[in-house]
C-alpha cells in the first residue's frame, strides 16, 4: 500500500499546511488568553505569558517527537504508562488541591498535571498492544485493553476529573473501534460518531431530574456551578451570543473582561474567543480544528504501518474529543464536564502533551515513506 | 513484525475512497452541528443575548468633573469642591430591603418606607442619599449592608460661609449653578459631564471608574473676581455693625473701582450661608442690589446736578430761592426740613434742599432730565455679569407731568437698583465716563492657563470732564460742610451725597413715614478717586437720615479700605484745619 504513495507529491507543502493550522490555532488561543488575563490584578507572571512559555516547551516536545522514530518510542510505551499511573497515585496521595480537586503535582514553582501524560502514554500503549500481535476474540480485543485503560480512568475520576477520565474512555473506544471491527474504516466511523456522543449525551442528560444532575456534577466536579443553577452555562451562552456576527474586538469582550464568564482562560476560552471575534471568527476557528482533524485522519490512512495508523487515530481521537466536548459545553450542547480546549485553554501540561501528540502525528506522516526494516 | 503487516492488511480491506468519504462526512456532521449552534447563538439569538449582556453589567450614570473654583482678586478661594460620600444601592444584591431600609433610614434621618421603596426599584443603581456627612458614611460603612455602597462625589463648598454669598450664589446637588456667579458663569464653571458606565463584574461588585487622570482636562474653568476678600470683609463687618446698631431690617454696601467699573465689595443684609442655602428662604438668596429697584431719594440729586451743570442751567454760584422750605407743585407741597431763603446751587446741594432741586429740575425740563437719567444708566441694565438684573423703573417722558419732574428731582417716582446708582456716581468720579460694572476679572481653564481677561468697557460719557470736576467739588462741600459730615475721613477729600427715601407702603400705595431707607453714595479721594461706595440702610428704627445712619458706615468702610489699598491721603492739611 505504501508503494502506491511513494511519489514525492507535495510533501513539503503538506507539512507546512499542517503546521500552519496548528500555529494559527495556537495564535488565536494566545490572543484570547491575552485578552482575558493581560490586565489581571495581583502579582506574578501574567497567564498569557506563562502560556507562551508553555507553547515554547510544547514546540520543543513537538520537534522531539516528530524526529524520533515512533517505533522506538513504542518500545517504552508500557514503561511510560506505568510511570504515569504511579504519578496518578502520587497525585491522589499527596497532590496539590485546587478548587476541590486534587490533580496536580507540585514541582518547584510548577504544577504538573500527570493525567495529561497518562493520556498520551495510553495512546501509545493501546496502539502497541493492538499492533504487535493479532488480537482475536472479545477478551483480547476488548477486555484486556479495557483493563489497561481502567486504572487511568479510575484514578482520574477519583481526583475528581471527569473530563480527563472521559478522555481515557474516548481514547480506548476510538482505538478499539479502529481495530476491533473488521477494518480501520469502521473504527474511524465510530471515532466520528464519538464526536456526536456529547450531543446524544445532552439528550440523556436532559432526561435526568434536576437534583440528579446537580448531584452528579457536584460529586464529580465540585468546582463547577457553585453559585446557582446553570450560571456558568448561561454566562457562556450570553458571552458567545453577544459576540454576534463580528464580535466585540480584542479585549472588547465585556462578559469575559468583567469576569461574568467564569474560567475564561481555561475551560471557557472558546466563549472568550467567540465573544470577541463573533460568528465569522468562530467559524474560522472551528474550520481550523476541522482541518487539523481531517489532515490527521489523512495521515492515519496513509500511515506506513498499523502502529502508525493507530497512533495517529488515537491522537486525533483524543484531541477531537477535547475540542468537540469543550465547544459543545461552551455552546450549551453538552453538560459542563470541565475539559480544556486543546491548543487554546491555559494549562502547561495539556499544552505540552497536545503538542507532543501532534508531533507524534507528524512523525507518523514523515515515516510513511521510510521502508520498514524487514 | 509479520503479524503487524498481516493485521495491517486485514484492516485495510475495502475501498479507500468510500472509507475516507464516510469518515470525513461524519466528522463534518459533528462540526456542522457546532456551526449551526454558533449560527443560532450568535446570529439568530445574538441581538437578544447581547442585550442580556448589556443589562447584566451596564448602567450609564453621569458624573460631573470638578467644578471650577472661584477666587477673589488675590487668589483666595471663595468656592471650592469637597469630596463627600454619597450612598447608593444596587437593589438586586439586597437581601432584606425592609431591614436594610430601616437601618439606613435611622442613620440618614430618612423615612424607612421611602428608603425601602427605593431599594425595591428594579434598577441597577439608585441613590439612597447623596452627599451625606462623613460620620454618617462611617456608620454605614461599619454596618456593611449588602448592596449598599458609598462613593465620593464632589460637593460645592464655600469656605467663607456667608461672605459674598449674594454674588457667589450657590450650586445644587448635581453641582449645577443655581444662583449668582455660580449660575451666571455655569458654562465656564461646570466641568464636562462624564458618561460613566457603572460596571458590575461577575461577582456583583460595582466598579466605578474614577478617571482621575483626565480631570484637569475635563474640569471646569476657574473664575477670578475683582472683589477683594479683605474689602468684602470690611464692608460686611461694617454693615453688620450698622444694621445691629440701628436695628435696621437690612442694608447694602457696594464698593466699586470707578476707573474700571470693577466691583471691590458687595455686601447685603440679611444674608444666607450658601453651604446651607436650603435653610434660607429664596428671597434671601436674591441679589437685591441688582434685582430690586428702590426709590433713591436725595442721592439722585447728583444726577440732576450733573444734568443742570452740563446744560448750563446752573453754576455752583447760581442763586436759587428756597423760600420758607416748602413749595407747591401740581397740587402737592415739596418740603425742606429747614427754611433756607436764598441759596447758591452749591449750598443747595450741601443742605440737600428739595425746593432748590425741584426748581432746577423744572428749569431743566423733562426731556433733558430723562436724557441724562438714561445717559447715566437708569432705566437700563448695567450689564454687570451677575444674573437677574433689573432695569429699574423709569417712565418715558411722554408720561411725565410737572409733578413727575419734581418727584424725580428728589429721587421719587423712579426706581433704581443700588448698582445703577453707584455706577452712575462712579461716572462722576471717572471724569464723566460711565463704565460697565463687573465682578469677574479673568477666567482660567482647568490647567490654570489664562482663558479670558476682562477689559474695562465704557458704556458712554454723559457729562464732560469739566462738569464732573465741578460736581465733584459740590459733593466734596456736601461732605465737608453739609449733610455728609459724618462721612469725612481724616486726610482724604471725600465727595458724596446723602439720601433719605420713604418706601412706598404697599398697603396704601402712598409713601410711608416710618419705613425709610437712609443712604450715602460717595467717592474718595476726590481728585483721583479709587473707591466709589454706596451704603444703604433699610428701615432703621429711629432716625433714618442718610446723614445719620449711612454716612458713618461709608466713612468706616472707606477709611479701612483706603488704608488696605495704601491710597495716599490727598487733603491732609485742609482736614486737620477743618477738624480743629
Amino acid at each position: 500500500m505504501g508503494e502506491r504513495h511513494l511519489n514525492r507529491r507535495g510533501m513539503d507543502s503538506f507539512d507546512w499546511c499542517f503546521l500552519s493550522v496548528i500555529v494559527s490555532i495556537l495564535f488565536l488561543g494566545g490572543l484570547s488568553l491575552y485578552s482575558v488575563t493581560s490586565d489581571a490584578q495581583g502579582s506574578g507572571f501574567p497567564v498569557y505569558l506563562k502560556q507562551t512559555l508553555w507553547i515554547g516547551v510544547g514546540a520543543l516536545a513537538f520537534l522531539v517527537l516528530a524526529s524520533l522514530d515512533y517505533h522506538k518510542l513504542a518500545r517504552w510505551a508500557y514503561v511510560l504508562y506505568g510511570i504515569g499511573l504511579i504519578l496518578l497515585v502520587i497525585v491522589l496521595v499527596s497532590g496539590k488541591s485546587s478548587r476541590g480537586a486534587q490533580r496536580w503535582i507540585a514541582l518547584g514553582p510548577l504544577a504538573i498535571q500527570p493525567s495529561e501524560f497518562v493520556k498520551f502514554s495510553l495512546i501509545l500503549v493501546l496502539s502497541v498492544y493492538y499492533a504487535t500481535r493479532v488480537r482475536y476474540g472479545w477478551l483480547h480485543r476488548m477486555v484486556l485493553p479495557g483493563l489497561l485503560t481502567l486504572p487511568g480512568f479510575l484514578l482520574t475520576l477519583k481526583q475528581p476529573d471527569l473530563g480527563s477520565s472521559l478522555s481515557f474512555l474516548a481514547i480506548y473506544v476510538t482505538l478499539l473501534l479502529a481495530v476491533g471491527v473488521k477494518s480501520k474504516t469502521f473504527g474511524l466511523v465510530l471515532l466520528s460518531s464519538l464526536m456526536i456522543f456529547p450531543f446524544a449525551w445532552g439528550e440523556l442528560w436532559g432526561s435526568l431530574y434536576e437534583y440528579q444532575k446537580e448531584r452528579i456534577i457536584s460529586f464529580v466536579n465540585p468546582a463547577y456551578d457553585p453559585g446557582g443553577k446553570g450560571y456558568h452555562g448561561l454566562q457562556s451562552r450570553i458571552a458567545v451570543g453577544s459576540g454576534e456576527l463580528f464580535g466585540k474586538g480584542l479585549q472588547g469582550g465585556t462578559q469575559s473582561q468583567f469576569k461574568f464568564l467564569p474560567e475564561g482562560h481555561t475551560d471557557f476560552v472558546f466563549a472568550v474567543f467567540a465573544e470577541e471575534w463573533g460568528f465569522f471568527g468562530s467559524v474560522l476557528l472551528v474550520s481550523l480544528f476541522l482541518a487539523l482533524f481531517l489532515l490527521g485522519l489523512d495521515i492515519a490512512s496513509k500511515a506506513r504501518d498499523l502502529l502508525g495508523a493507530l497512533v495517529a487515530i488515537g491522537v486525533v481521537g483524543m484531541i477531537a474529543f477535547g475540542v468537540v466536548v469543550n465547544i459543545g459545553m461552551t455552546l450549551g450542547l453538552a453538560p459542563i464536564v470541565g475539559i480544556p480546549l486543546p491548543l487554546m485553554s491555559y494549562g502547561g501540561s495539556a499544552t505540552v502533551v497536545t503538542m507532543a501528540a501532534l508531533g507524534l502525528l507528524m512523525n507518523v506522516k514523515r515515516r510513511r515513506l521510510t521502508l520498514l526494516p524487514y | 513484525m509479520k503479524a503487524v503487516a498481516s493485521i495491517m492488511n486485514t484492516s485495510s480491506e475495502g475501498p479507500d475512497a468510500r472509507r475516507r468519504l464516510v469518515v470525513c462526512s461524519l466528522l463534518l456532521v459533528g462540526f456542522v452541528v457546532i456551526l449551526l449552534r454558533l449560527f443560532f447563538l450568535q446570529v439568530i439569538q445574538g441581538p437578544e443575548l447581547a442585550n442580556k449582556a448589556r443589562r447584566q453589567h451596564l448602567k450609564v450614570i453621569t458624573l460631573n468633573s470638578s467644578r471650577g473654583a472661584i477666587y477673589d482678586r488675590q487668589g483666595r478661594a471663595l468656592a471650592l469642591n469637597l469630596d463627600v460620600p454619597s450612598v447608593y444601592a444596587t437593589p438586586a444584591s439586597i437581601e432584606d430591603p425592609a431591614e436594610t431600609a430601616r437601618q439606613l433610614a435611622t442613620v440618614l434621618g430618612l423615612s424607612p418606607w421611602e428608603v425601602e421603596e427605593r431599594l425595591r426599584m428594579k434598577r441597577d443603581f439608585v441613590w439612597v442619599k447623596r452627599k451625606v456627612t462623613h460620620p454618617q458614611a462611617q456608620v454605614i460603612r461599619s454596618l456593611s449592608l449588602k448592596g449598599i455602597e458609598l462613593l465620593l462625589e464632589e460637593k460645592r463648598f464655600y469656605p467663607k460661609g456667608t461672605l459674598l454669598s449674594h454674588v457667589l450664589g450657590f450650586a445644587g446637588i448635581d453641582s449645577q449653578g443655581l444662583e449668582g456667579l455660580e449660575r451666571g458663569y455655569e458654562p465656564y464653571l461646570r466641568g464636562k459631564d462624564r458618561k460613566v458606565i457603572l460596571q458590575r463584574d461577575g461577582f456583583g461588585r460595582t466598579i466605578i471608574p474614577r478617571g482621575r487622570g483626565e480631570d484637569s482636562v475635563l474640569s471646569g474653568h476657574t473664575i477670578w473676581l475683582t472683589i477683594d476678600e479683605v474689602v468684602q470683609y470690611i464692608a460686611e463687618r461694617a454693615l453688620d455693625a450698622a444694621v445691629a446698631k440701628t436695628g435696621a431690617r437690612g442694608g447694602t454696601i457696594i464698593v466699586l473701582d470707578p476707573q474700571t467699573g470693577g466691583v471691590l465689595g458687595w455686601a447685603l443684609r440679611p444674608t444666607f450661608d450658601p453651604n446651607r442655602f436650603r435653610a434660607a428662604t429664596p428671597d434671601l438668596w436674591r441679589n437685591r442690589a441688582v434685582t430690586d429697584p428702590y426709590e433713591p431719594g436725595s442721592t439722585l440729586k447728583i444726577i440732576l446736578a450733573a444734568a443742570a451743570l452740563e446744560e448750563g442751567i446752573v453754576e455752583p454760584g447760581t442763586l436759587i430761592y428756597a423760600g420758607d422750605g416748602q413749595m407747591p407743585v401740581s397740587g402737592t407741597i415739596i418740603h425742606d426740613h429747614e427754611k433756607a431763603g436764598w441759596l447758591t446751587f452749591s449750598q443747595a446741594m450741601e443742605r440737600s434742599s428739595n425746593v432748590a432741586a425741584v426748581k432746577t429740575s423744572l428749569a431743566l425740563g423733562k426731556e433733558q432730565l430723562y436724557w441724562y437719567l438714561r445717559a447715566f444708566g437708569f432705566g437700563e441694565r448695567t450689564e454687570i455679569d451677575l444674573p437677574g438684573e433689573s432695569k429699574g423703573i423709569l417712565k418715558p417722558p411722554e408720561n411725565w407731568d410737572e409733578r413727575t419732574l419734581a418727584s424725580i428731582a428728589i429721587g421719587q417716582e423712579i426706581g433704581v437698583t443700588p448698582l445703577q446708582l453707584v455706577s452712575a456716581a462712579a461716572a462722576i468720579a471717572n471724569q464723566g465716563w460711565l463704565m460697565k460694572p463687573y465682578v469677574v476679572q479673568e477666567i482660567r481653564d482647568g490647567q490654570g492657563e489664562l482663558d479670558w481677561v476682562r477689559k474695562p468697557q465704557v458704556h458712554r460719557r454723559p457729562i464732560s470732564q469739566k462738569t464732573a470736576a465741578i460736581l465733584t467739588e459740590l459733593l466734596v462741600n456736601a461732605v465737608r460742610e453739609g449733610t455728609g459730615k459724618r462721612a469725612r475721613i481724616p486726610g482724604y477729600r471725600v465727595a458724596g451725597k446723602t439720601g433719605t427715601a420713604q418706601k412706598v407702603d404697599p398697603m396704601t400705595g402712598g409713601y410711608s413715614s416710618t419705613r425709610l431707607i437712609g443712604s450715602f453714595v460717595g467717592f474718595v479721594p476726590a481728585e483721583n478717586p479709587r473707591l466709589v461706595l454706596l451704603v444703604m440702610i433699610d428701615e432703621p428704627q429711629g432716625p433714618a437720615w442718610g446723614s445719620l445712619v449711612a454716612a458713618p458706615v461709608f466713612r468706616e468702610v472707606a477709611e479701612q479700605v483706603l488704608r488696605y489699598l495704601q491710597v495716599p491721603p490727598d487733603g491732609a492739611e485742609k482736614m486737620t484745619v477743618a477738624a480743629a
